[in-house]
């Protein structure tokens, strides 16, 4: 036995190792960067939903002194999109536009004032279409259908039924049905999107950009741009922000480096607040029609879920934010039966993908809120009937998916404990409420985007002979803690402090392939690929110090920046003199560690199985307290406690701050935020009309963290970012319902519908008194 | 959009601002705190070839209160200069509630009490990137024809957004104007006009240099009331400002009741001439809510719905009301 148990940077509060860059200012974003020569790229947007271009005269545009290049469809025709069976996009409108906000055509220009009077001069010849705005319309719809190959606008639709709810439902004591109505709401990350594209005079193409998946742009670019592979060089600076909003290809990204081959020098595209809003990619509008059946003591006895989700007109991600919306009903209780009817559909709106907390959000919202409205009818506490519920890992749920690690009992009674639960619910003043729900979410999807051999990702170390600690990693750092998670582990492996290992991180060019920060994969996945190389480096350092010192390497520990007999913890060789005599016996000092999830992880085998399975799953518990102005019909959120499995918190500081950025984003949802349309015409394409919450709504949030120790992830470690976000909506809304006993079942919960919700109460307790 | 371009003067003092605007006419447009011109030239809802700095002109730049001449404040003094003066706090309760309210800290910093005097209507078809509002064809306040909240009218319906101009009205202000032909003092309920395409009756070449509340207004107690989405940032979604001169016993000597953001000018509600001499009457509080949800008539200028925003009006009226009149300490007026 050793007898340094626990590495001392494990568990520990870390700041960021690039936080004192963030902070100063001297960190570079992509909009940060300039290059000699740099052009100025700007595009032109549909202002109509759906039209078919006639013809487009940029004659006009490129006459203009300081135009470099002006590109359109037609010379961009390769489809591309993140999904291999939704390649529905172009760089650039190709025949038909099909959102207010489409792309038509690109400039790049000597300045930006040059670029717009360029877009000015571009005259586009549009016959205008019928259009399709709203979902369950769209999905009637015969003709002036959105893309080929999608009748009445469904992009897809899944049908899946495991066990048998109609038995399931025969054995219920108590069936209810509602129906759920979530608006769409999107990322708003500071950062708006940019990217630097530059040609060198061989032909390569070297891209900055703020992505959170620089290998898929990497292979986009080469498909689209029609180049090999290692032509194409994508680095990611530092990035303000993503939330899923970066998770995918986004048109700019490929339009700077269309511009920039065509202009023949380096040109950068960066997005106004307006265009992110038209890029998007946020979570869908989602209606979910669902069925829940318990007996009398509340045990669940079947599911059956109808969603609709509006996608906008492309596929993007959609086909997994429909799965992930049906999947992932599972995975938190133990549900015998399920059905589910999901429904990605087209209009004509920017496309939407994925948004923390992907597809699960609204279907946990509608599920939580039903089950507390089970509980309240039934007369059983909300806290006991999900005790009731509880999975009994390790376990299978009925979709193939399988669970191991499960702190949600934790996080539960944790979340009752700290708020006083048994004495508050149901006993608070008219007015105050508390209210209680439950969240998870996948630590990485078990399979990859592009199904492959390949391993989820790879991690390469370079130890050289004066001890500097290089890590090479692929993974992106969006600000969620990657490269200080993968310091922190290569540290504690290698006995090092964090200033010793340096980090250099997603650049094609340079670093191994890593799939991206979706899923919240990266802890889990290059986490343990970083724990697996430092092992490796670990196990070469050992050997070498085992040779010299004439005994079993098994005798020797690496430790506080020495090797040191395990025996009696006595210091046999320092560090440094270490590594040289590996760098001696090996020539180099190089290990690599590799991910790739286990096969029983990996889900069933039925259509649409391969999402939804993760090697683990989160889970949060919250409780939401408020106060409700009955005659404004204003909700104040006034504290929030949140319990989170993150199975072990390699980085406190960090997790608690996911877990709170979690919340935040969940109460803008539950309570304000919200995109509105006009006729395909998004209302409040700026952060003034788009309210995401201000610090004055921002409640104390209390995090508890709940360490299971998961028996695959990095030192037990699961994921932290997402899964606290969807529980946050329904333990508002909860909280309205003990406040002043009506249920809100869309969102945002406006004032409007509160005092509706209260109007309507109060009249069918007039009819009833009659 | 980039900004297009522009030259910036800044005049030493008053006399050349003027000259200046009276010399380049409508290629000037004067900004001080920038927080309401700028992002709308962003949008291209302005073009000016000079902006007049008046941020510069300290001569205008005060808050002066004598219990015998009232209180003035002069143009360029910031929001949050009034937030921060202990004699508004203490004799204009109702002024300093409302600068309060104004936006965030950070551009309370920067807009001024001129500016937000002279803040331009807004409208969700308005405030718009150029881009929008061409894909819509434009509206009645800019490049088109249409009023697209009421297109039956041919009048614009943008509404009037700041939140110092209600408080202002209950205390009985005036403001104070220069020009190339001299000086003018108009009453700020005349300041206005209920039309969202020329809200303010001022010319062209023509500053507002300072407002000035009568020293009979000193004292009166005083609320504001504002409905917004987030409790900073926000522009009003309808805001009430409320002013009471109240006896020892409780008696209303009078009482004043504003409204901003419902219309295309802020407007001093008629009926609470009523509560003069009055005790405190709830019958009388509904009444003068009443009459404010016939004042204000807001239209779909914003995210939130006419029913909601006219239904709070009622409620913030009551509510302003209540705390005027029952919960707030007496002070003599000039007291100090």
């Amino acid at each position: 036995m050793s007898s340094f148990p626990q590495p001392s940077v494990i568990g520990a509060r870390t700041p960021m190792v690039d936080s004192v860059d963030k902070v100063t200012g001297a960190g570079k974003y992509a909009d940060d960067l300039t290059l000699p020569g740099m052009l100025v790229g700007k595009i032109l947007h549909s202002p109509h939903a759906h039209a078919r271009i006639r013809s487009i005269d940029t004659s006009a545009a490129e006459a203009l002194t300081g135009v470099k290049a002006v590109v359109t469809g037609r010379e961009t025709p390769v489809k591309y999109g993140i999904l291999p069976v939704g390649h529905d996009e172009t760089i650039f409108a190709v025949d038909k536009v099909r959102y207010i906000g489409d792309n038509v055509a690109g400039v790049a220009a000597t300045s930006e004032a040059i670029a717009e009077e360029a877009l000015r001069l571009i005259r586009v010849d549009y016959e205008t279409l019928p259009a399709h705005f709203d979902p369950e319309q769209s999905m009637r719809a015969e003709d002036y259908l959105i893309h080929e190959g999608r009748p009445h606008n469904i992009e897809r639709e899944y049908h899946h039924h495991f066990g048998n709810v109609e038995e399931g439902f025969e054995a219920a004591d108590y069936i209810r049905e509602d129906r759920f109505d979530c608006a769409e709401v999107t990322h708003a990350a500071l950062e708006p999107h940019s990217t630097l594209a530059k040609f060198d005079p061989d032909g390569k193409l070297t891209v900055w950009s703020s992505t959170q998946v620089p290998y898929y742009l990497m292979k986009t670019l080469s498909s689209t741009l029609q180049m090999a592979e290692e032509n194409v060089r994508v680095i990611k600076p530092l990035i303000g922000g993503g939330f899923g909003g970066k998770s995918e290809v986004i048109p700019l990204e490929l339009a700077a480096a269309v511009l920039a081959r065509k202009a023949g020098g380096p040109v950068k595209v960066t997005y106004t607040r307006e265009e992110v809003f038209y890029a998007h990619r946020g979570r869908p509008r989602q209606i979910v029609e669902l069925k829940t059946g318990v007996t009398r003591q509340g045990e669940l006895t079947a599911v059956e879920v109808r969603v609709i989700q509006d996608g906008g007109a492309y596929c993007g991600y959609g086909v997994v934010t429909i799965l992930y919306s049906g999947q992932l009903l599972n995975a938190m209780y133990d549900i015998p039966n399920v059905k589910f009817d999901g429904y990605r559909v087209l209009t004509n709106k920017p496309a939407c993908g994925a948004m923390r907390g992907h597809g699960t959000v609204n279907t946990r919202f509608a599920f939580e809120q039903q089950l507390n409205r089970i509980a309240a009818v039934l007369g059983i506490d909300p806290v006991e009937i999900r005790r009731r519920n509880f999975l009994k890992p390790p376990c299978r749920t009925v979709n193939d998916l399988r669970v191991l690690s499960y702190g949600y009992p934790e996080c539960i009674e944790r979340v009752c404990d700290r708020s006083g639960w048994k004495h508050k619910y149901g006993r608070l003043p008219y007015g105050k409420g508390i209210g209680i729900a439950g969240s998870h979410y996948v630590s990485g999807a078990a399979n990859p985007i592009i199904r492959s051999m390949m391993p989820h990702t790879t991690v390469n170390l370079t130890i050289d002979s004066d001890g500097a600690v290089t890590i090479f990693s692929g993974a992106a750092e969006i600000g969620q803690g990657s490269d200080t998670m993968q310091v922190q582990i290569v540290a504690a492996e290698l006995g090092l402090a964090m200033e010793q290992v340096k980090i250099i991180a997603a650049d094609t060019g340079r670093t191994p392939v890593d799939l991206g920060s979706y899923s919240s994969r990266v802890t889990f996945m290059a986490g343990n690929a970083a724990l697996a190389a430092a092992r490796e480096g670990k196990r070469r350092i050992l050997a070498a110090a085992a040779e010299k010192l004439a005994c079993s390497p098994d005798n020797l520990a690496l430790e506080k920046g020495g090797v040191y007999y395990r025996a009696d913890c006595r210091l046999a060789l320092s560090f440094q003199d270490a590594v040289r005599l590996a760098v001696g016996r090996d020539g180099t000092l190089q290990a690599a560690g590799t991910y790739t999830t286990p096969p029983d992880s990996q889900g069933g085998k039925f259509k649409g199985a391969g999402v939804g399975p993760s090697p683990a799953y989160s889970y949060s518990a919250q409780v939401a307290e408020v106060t409700v102005d009955s005659e404004s019909g204003q909700v104040s959120v006034d504290r929030i406690i949140a319990a989170h499995d993150c199975g072990k918190a390699l980085n406190p500081l960090a997790v608690e701050g996911q877990v709170q950025g979690s919340v935040w984003m969940g109460l803008g949802q539950a309570v304000q935020e919200e995109m509105i349309w006009q006729n395909g015409r998004l209302m409040n394409p700026g952060l003034l009309e788009y309210r995401s919450p201000s610090t004055l709504e921002s409640p104390p949030i209390e995090t508890i963290l709940v360490e299971s120790n998961d028996p695959e992830g990095p030192f037990g470690a699961k994921e932290a970012g997402e899964g606290s976000l969807a529980a946050t909506i329904p333990a508002v809304t909860h909280a309205i319902y003990d406040a002043v006993g009506v249920w809100i079942d869309t969102l945002p919960v406006t004032p409007e519908k509160v005092l509706k919700a209260l109007e309507e109460k109060r009249r069918s307790c007039e009819l009833t008194s009659l | 959009m980039s900004l297009p371009p522009f030259e910036v003067l800044r005049p030493w003092n008053l006399d050349a601002a003027v000259a200046t605007l009276g010399r380049f006419g409508l290629d000037v447009k004067p900004v001080a705190g920038g927080t309401d011109l700028i992002p709308s030239m962003n949008q291209g809802l302005f073009a000016p070839k000079i902006l007049l700095d008046l941020k510069g002109l300290r001569d205008l730049r005060f808050i002066r209160f004598d219990p015998e001449r009232g209180l003035t404040v002069g143009a360029v003094t910031t929001i949050s200069a009034l937030t921060d003066s202990p004699v508004i706090a203490r004799h204009f309760p109702v002024l300093h509630a409302a600068a309060r309210n104004v936006a965030s800290p950070l551009l309370r910093n920067m807009g001024t009490v001129g500016g937000n005097l002279c803040l331009d209507t807004r409208c969700l078809y308005y405030n718009q990137s150029a881009f929008w509002r061409q894909s819509l064809g434009g509206c009645i306040k800019n490049e088109g024809t249409i009023c697209h909240v009421a297109p039956a009218s041919d009048k614009c319906w943008a509404a009037f957004s700041g939140d110092v101009a209600p408080a202002l009205l209950v205390l009985g202000a005036s403001v104070r104007l220069a020009s190339p032909r001299g000086w003018r003092e108009v009453a700020l309920a005349d300041f206005y006009a209920n039309d969202g395409l020329v809200h303010i009756n001022k010319t062209h070449d023509e500053i507002v240099t300072s407002v000035h509340v009568p020293a009979a207004s000193a004292g009166w107690s005083g609320a504001y009331r504002k409905l917004r989405i987030r409790h900073s940032i926000d522009y009003p979604l309808a805001g009430v400002a409320v002013a009471m001169q109240r006896n020892r016993d409780g008696t209303c000597v009078q009482a004043r009741v504003a409204l901003t953001a419902v219309n295309p000018a802020p407007k001093l509600v008629k009926g609470a001439k009523a509560l003069a001499g009055k005790r405190y009457d709830q019958a009388l509080v509904e009444e003068v809510a009443a009459d404010a949800t016939r004042t204000g008539k807001p239209l779909r200028t914003s995210a939130s719905t006419m029913e909601y925003r006219r239904h709070m009006v009622r409620v913030f009226v009551r509510r302003a009301l209540q705390e005027v009149w029952l919960n707030s300490t007496w002070t003599r007026p000039g007291d100090n």
